[in-house]
């Protein structure tokens, strides 16, 4: 097990991690919000989710956190009436991608937040470290 | 002959706020881990009693403490959190950095204290 104050160091590099996956994730999803498919009636792009989990850090001797999976979101795509779209079917209509580009802009302000609540951890446990390191400067 | 104790103490309330700003950074980290329970350690006075008290003292240095994992960490009750929502982890971020404050400030408190202590020492065996 190693230093506790290492360990917040560790443990909070792995938050930003995973909040700056969680942001790439939300970054393709508004990337592809028009994203349609190729050919005649193909389904377009699907919504990306992510989730974690927490994981036993042995080494830091806490609870760290893993991505446990990158999944789609299976709601139902948007039908759009587009006959000049090469994407539309036989009777025009285009599947446009599930992706609702408020929702990602929430997702992302909350990643933000949560990226910076563990940059104020590793601050901290710097600030600790700078004073014990102080200690013998006197 | 008691021998100097207070940086035995303040070396103790480092460890533990170390240990604590350790269970601060796990909670941070799995703020959007569905299920997560956030966890705090024990109160520091509840941490002293355990280990003047009931636990093992060490009368050689050469014989095996379990280190860290003798300060518990504890679940925090739903009516300790702030908020809990159910799709997400019981870590109200808000309270986390409340908490980390509060470790850095008392921190910073022993820091100055042992500080002071040391200095107090040398100026004792100078004689000035």
């Amino acid at each position: 097990m190693i230093d506790p104050l290492s360990a917040s160091t560790r443990l909070a590099s792995a938050g930003l991690e995973a909040q700056s996956l969680r942001l790439r994730i939300a970054a393709e999803n508004v990337a592809n919000a028009q994203s349609v498919g190729d050919g005649p009636g193909a389904d377009p792009y699907a919504r990306k989710t992510v989730t974690f989990r927490a994981a036993m850090d042995r080494a830091a001797g806490g609870t760290s956190v893993a991505l446990q999976k990158i999944g789609t979101d299976d709601a139902p795509f948007r039908i759009e009436r587009d006959p000049g779209n090469p994407a539309a079917d036989a009777e025009g209509n285009v599947k446009m991608p599930n992706v609702n580009v408020l929702m990602e802009m929430a997702d992302i302000r909350e990643a933000n937040r949560s990226f910076e609540a563990n940059v104020q951890v590793i601050k901290q446990a710097r600030a600790m470290v700078a004073s014990v390191i102080d200690l013998l400067r006197t | 002959m008691t021998g100097v104790y207070l940086f035995d103490l303040a070396s103790q309330q480092a460890r533990y706020l170390a240990v604590r700003q350790a269970t601060i950074a796990s909670n941070v980290a799995n703020a959007n881990t569905p299920d997560y329970k956030a966890r705090d350690v024990v109160p520091f006075s509840e941490v002293m009693a355990r280990t003047t008290a009931m636990g093992m003292s060490m009368t050689e240095s050469s014989h095996v403490t379990s280190g860290e994992g003798r300060i518990p960490t504890k679940p925090i009750t739903a009516s300790q959190a702030w908020d809990a929502l159910s799709t997400s982890s019981s870590v109200s971020l808000e309270q986390e950095m409340l908490k980390a404050g509060e470790v850095s400030r008392q921190h910073n408190l022993n820091m100055g204290i042992t500080k002071v202590f040391d200095r107090m020492l040398k100026a004792a065996v100078r004689g000035s």
